[in-house]
C-alpha cells in the first residue's frame, strides 16, 4: 500500500510552491492519540506537518465554506461528496477548489478503540490495517476494520466523487446496498416506543451543537437555533427543545447529508445523531432514488422535484 | 488537622446514614459517562469512575434555572411584578467530587459572589453544599492541575478530602471545615486513623502529583499587555480547527457565561438563566445586527483571553482553569488549551 | 374522549385551498369548527418549522392544503413542497408522531365539496387520536398550574 501520508505532503508542497492553489485543508497531527487536527497549510514548510490515517475524522468540506482564495482541500469519499455539494450550492466554486482525493478504507470509531483500550489511551499505532493502544496496563490491538464507524462500514462510497490529483489507486468498494438495519429497527417500533426511544437516545445532550457545527452543511448566516423572532425553539434544557432542535436540524440536511458521521463524532456525549439524519436519507433513497453529492449536474433533492412524485399520502 | 479511617463496610453504611439529613450528590453513570445526580435513596455514590463528562458546576449553576416568575394578566393583582422562584436549598453533601473541581466552583464563586454582584442562586446552592473531595491516585494524561494552582489532592475547595487508602476500599477522611466535620458526624464516621496517616498521604499525594506529565505556564501571558496579546497574527492559525460548538465551554468546571431568556406560556411567564458559550455567534450579537466577534476565531480567541488573561488580570487568583483536561479529551477538532497557553505565553 | 374538540392548525395557500374554504363557506357545507386556518401564499412557503412551532404550542393537528400538482399559481411551489412534506411526515412519524396528526391536500379553488370533505376527515382523524402528546413545549413547574 501506498503511503498516504507522504503523497499528501509531497502533492500540496508542490502546489503551494507552485502557486496553483493558496492554501491546503488537510489534517496535522492531534496533541492526543487518536485525533488528528484540522490543519490549514499556508508554505510548502507547513505541507510537511500534513498527515493522514484513520483518526481523520471530521469532514473537511466544512473548512471549505466561504473560503475565497485558490484552496486544495484532502477529500475522502465523503468529503469529496460534500465539497460537490458546496459547489452545487455555489458555497464555492469548482475551479477554486482542487481536490486532492483520498481513496478511504474508513476511519476509525473514537469509542470503539476507547472501548478497545480498556483505559485511558496513552499511545496510538496504526499500521498495515492495525489499530494498536497503549494505557498504562498494557497494549491491545485490532484490525482496523473490526473498529470502523458504523457510517464507513456501512460506507457506499468510499472513493472520492471528484478527484483532481489522484495518487492512489480506488480502493474496492465494500457495500452495493445501504445498510438500514438501525433505522428499521426503529420504523419497527409503535409510535409511543418511537417516541420514548428518541427522548432517551437525546436525554443527555447539552445543546453544545458540536453536530451541527461539524456538519459541512450547516452553514446559514443565522442558524434557526439563534433566531428570535420568532423563536423557533426555546433556549433551555427542556426535552421538547431539544428535540426540536434536532429534527429541525436533521431536517436541514435532507436531501443533502452525505452520511460521514461528523455530527456522531464530534458529539461529546457519544449521541447517535445519524439516527435522524439517516432516515431522511433513507427516505430520499427510497422516494426519489436520490443520494447526495455524486455530481456537481444535478441539484439536491429537494431544490428539485418530478411531476410524478410520490404522493400517496395526499389527500 | 483530623483524620479519620473509614472502612470499606462502615463507607455504605455511614453515606446512606448520612443520607437522613443531607440530600447526597455523587457520581452516577448514565449510559457512556459519570455525571453528578441527586442520589435516591438508599443509591450509592460510585467512586470508581474517572472525572464525570460534564464538570459538577451544574450544582450550582445549573444548566437552565428559572431564576424569575412573572404574569402578564391585567386581573392578576400581580401582574408585571417579577418574582424570584422560591426554591429549595436543602442541606446537600456532594460525594465523590474532584479535588480540582470543587477548586474551580470557588473560582465560579468569585463571579458570583463579589462587590458588584451576589447572585442569590448561586450562592444560595453553594453555602448548602458541604464538599465531600476524592482524591485522585492516577491523574489522566491530560490532567495539568498542578500547574493551575490545585492539584490532584488539593484541599482548597473541599470540606472532606478523602484518600483511597488502599485496602479493599478504605478511605482517610481528612476533616477540613466544620461543615466536613458535621458531615462525618452525621454519617457516624469516628474512628481516627493511625499517627501515620498524614505521612501517607502526603506520601499518596506525592506519588500523584509525580505522575502528572502536562504542564501549562503562564507567567509571561500576565506581564503581556492584553493588546499584546489580543492582537498577535497567531489566532487565526491558532482557531483554525475550532468548529466553534460548545464542548468545551460545557464540560469546564469555570465557564461561566449565561444567557438570559424569558419564556411565554399565556399570561404567564418565566424568566431562565441558561448556560451560554463564547463560542456561538449569538453570544455578542447586538440588537442593531452588528456582531463584534463575527468571525470564529474572534469567538475562540475570546475564550483564552478570558480564561488566561482577563479573569487573571481582574482577580488575581491565577488563570480561569484548573486542569481537569475536560475540554482537551472531548474537543472533536482538538483544540488544546495546553497548546494554546504555549503559543501565547511564548 | 367524546367532548375532545381537537385544534387543528390549518395551512391554506392562498390561490387555491383558501379559495376552496371561502367556497364551502358560501355553499353552507357544514363541517365542524376545529380549525384554525393560516393563509399563506403558496404551500411551498410553508417551513418545516411552521408546522413544528404549530406542535409546540399544543395543536392535536396539522393540515397543510394547496393547489393540485400543475396549477400552482407560482408554476412550481406546490412540487418542491411536495418533497419536502414527504419527508417531514416520515420524519415526525418515524419519530412517534402518530400517522394521522398530520394531513396534507391538494384542493382546488373550485372544490368546495371536497374542502369540507376533506375538513371532516382530518377532524375526525383527530379526534380519534385524542389529545396531542408530543412536541407540546409545556410551562416550567415553576409556572404551571
Amino acid at each position: 500500500m501506498i503511503d498516504y501520508t507522504e503523497n499528501i505532503r509531497k502533492i500540496s508542497g508542490d502546489l503551494l510552491k507552485n502557486g496553483k492553489v493558496d492554501v491546503v485543508i488537510g489534517y496535522k497531527r492531534g496533541t492526543l492519540p487518536g485525533i488528528n487536527e484540522p490543519f490549514l497549510a499556508k508554505t510548502p514548510e507547513d505541507a510537511e506537518k500534513l498527515v493522514w490515517d484513520s483518526q481523520c475524522r471530521l469532514n473537511l468540506a466544512n473548512y471549505l465554506t466561504g473560503r475565497k482564495e485558490n484552496v486544495a482541500i484532502i477529500a475522502k469519499g465523503c468529503d469529496s461528496r460534500n465539497v460537490v455539494t458546496h459547489i452545487v450550492e455555489r458555497r464555492v466554486t469548482r475551479d477554486q477548489v482542487t481536490v486532492i482525493g483520498v481513496p478511504c478504507t474508513g476511519m476509525t470509531d473514537k469509542n470503539k478503540v476507547k472501548q478497545l483500550a480498556g483505559g485511558e489511551i496513552l499511545e496510538l499505532t496504526e499500521k498495515n490495517g492495525k489499530i494498536t493502544v497503549k494505557t498504562r496496563k498494557g497494549e491491545r490491538s485490532a484490525d482496523k476494520s473490526e473498529l470502523l464507524q458504523s457510517n464507513c462500514a456501512n460506507c457506499l462510497h468510499r472513493n472520492p466523487v471528484i478527484n483532481d490529483i489522484p495518487f492512489a489507486d480506488p480502493v474496492p468498494e465494500i457495500n452495493t446496498a445501504r445498510n438500514d438495519d438501525e433505522i428499521k429497527k426503529i420504523e419497527a417500533m409503535n409510535p409511543a416506543e418511537r417516541w420514548a426511544f428518541f427522548d432517551d437516545l437525546l436525554s443527555t445532550c447539552t445543546r453544545c451543537y458540536a453536530c451541527k457545527n461539524a456538519c459541512p452543511l450547516c452553514y446559514c448566516p443565522t442558524c434557526f437555533v439563534d433566531e428570535s423572532q420568532p423563536q423557533w425553539v426555546g433556549k433551555g434544557d427542556d426535552p421538547v427543545d431539544v428535540r426540536t432542535y434536532h429534527t429541525l436540524r436533521a431536517f436541514h440536511c435532507a436531501g443533502r447529508c452525505t452520511d460521514c458521521g461528523a455530527c456522531e463524532a464530534a458529539c461529546p456525549m457519544n449521541i447517535k445523531v445519524r439516527l435522524l439524519t439517516g432516515k431522511l436519507e433513507k427516505s430520499c433513497y427510497e422516494r426519489f432514488g436520490w443520494e447526495a453529492g455524486l455530481t456537481t449536474d444535478v441539484r439536491p433533492a429537494l431544490d428539485t422535484f418530478t411531476t410524478h412524485d410520490p404522493e400517496e399520502f395526499i389527500k | 488537622m483530623k483524620i479519620l479511617h473509614i472502612d470499606r463496610a462502615s463507607w455504605d453504611k455511614g453515606v446512606l446514614a448520612s443520607a437522613e439529613t443531607y440530600q447526597l450528590t455523587g457520581p452516577v453513570k448514565e449510559k457512556d459517562f459519570y455525571e453528578f445526580k441527586d442520589l435516591k435513596k438508599g443509591e450509592m455514590p460510585d467512586m470508581s469512575g474517572s472525572d464525570t463528562r460534564l464538570s459538577p458546576k451544574a450544582l450550582v449553576f445549573p444548566k437552565s434555572e428559572v431564576m424569575i416568575t412573572f404574569s402578564t394578566d391585567p386581573n392578576d393583582p400581580e401582574c408585571n411584578i417579577m418574582k424570584e422562584t422560591k426554591k429549595e436549598y436543602p442541606k446537600r453533601a456532594v460525594i465523590g467530587i474532584r479535588p480540582y473541581d470543587a477548586r474551580a466552583l470557588q473560582l465560579l464563586k468569585l463571579n458570583f459572589d463579589n462587590g458588584d454582584y451576589q447572585d442569590p442562586y448561586f450562592l444560595k446552592a453553594y453555602d448548602a453544599i458541604t464538599f465531600v473531595g476524592l482524591a485522585v491516585n492516577q491523574p489522566s494524561a491530560t490532567d495539568f492541575s498542578t500547574s493551575c494552582g490545585t492539584g490532584p489532592f488539593d484541599e482548597k475547595g473541599l470540606d472532606v478530602l478523602l484518600v483511597d487508602a488502599g485496602e479493599e476500599g478504605d478511605y482517610f477522611a481528612k476533616i477540613i471545615t466544620p461543615k466536613g466535620e458535621a458531615w462525618a458526624k452525621a454519617a457516624g464516621f469516628t474512628k481516627e486513623a493511625g499517627s501515620d496517616a498524614a505521612t501517607r498521604i502526603e506520601g499518596m499525594k506525592k506519588a500523584a502529583e509525580d505522575q502528572i506529565v502536562s504542564t501549562v505556564a503562564f507567567d509571561k501571558i500576565a506581564k503581556k499587555t492584553i493588546l499584546e496579546l489580543f492582537e498577535a497574527d497567531h489566532w487565526e492559525s491558532t482557531a483554525f480547527a475550532c468548529i466553534n460548538c460548545g464542548t468545551c465551554t460545557y464540560a469546564c468546571p469555570t465557564c461561566w457565561c449565561f444567557d438570559i431568556q424569558d419564556e411565554n406560556f399565556g399570561t404567564k411567564g418565566v424568566r431562565i438563566k441558561n448556560w451560554d458559550s463564547c463560542m456561538t455567534g449569538l453570544f455578542t450579537m447586538h440588537g442593531s445586527g452588528h456582531n463584534p466577534r463575527q468571525y470564529p476565531y474572534q469567538r475562540t480567541r475570546q475564550r483564552f483571553m478570558h480564561k488566561l488573561k482577563y479573569f487573571t488580570d481582574k482577580y488575581d487568583q491565577g488563570i480561569m482553569c484548573v486542569g481537569c483536561g475536560r475540554c482537551v479529551r472531548q474537543c472533536p477538532a482538538n483544540i488544546d488549551i495546553r497548546e494554546i497557553c504555549k503559543t501565547m505565553n511564548k | 374522549m367524546t367532548d375532545f374538540e381537537p385544534k387543528i392548525i390549518t395551512f391554506l395557500c392562498n390561490w387555491c385551498s383558501y379559495g376552496a374554504a371561502d367556497l364551502a363557506g358560501v355553499s353552507r357545507f357544514q363541517y365542524p369548527p376545529n380549525m384554525r386556518v393560516i393563509r399563506v401564499p403558496c404551500s411551498g412557503r410553508i417551513s418545516p418549522k411552521m408546522i413544528l412551532a404549530a406542535l409546540r404550542k399544543g395543536a392535536d393537528g396539522i393540515w397543510v392544503s394547496g393547489c393540485h400538482p400543475g396549477d400552482c399559481h407560482y408554476i412550481e411551489g406546490n412540487y418542491y413542497a411536495r418533497r419536502k412534506f414527504t419527508l417531514l411526515k416520515e420524519l415526525l412519524e418515524y419519530q412517534g408522531v402518530e400517522p394521522g396528526r398530520i394531513h396534507f391536500s391538494w384542493i382546488s379553488s373550485a372544490e368546495g365539496v371536497k374542502f369540507a370533505q376533506v375538513a371532516n376527515d382530518v377532524i375526525a382523524e383527530v379526534r380519534k387520536l385524542g389529545p396531542a402528546k408530543h412536541f407540546i413545549k409545556g410551562a416550567p413547574k415553576e409556572i404551571a398550574a
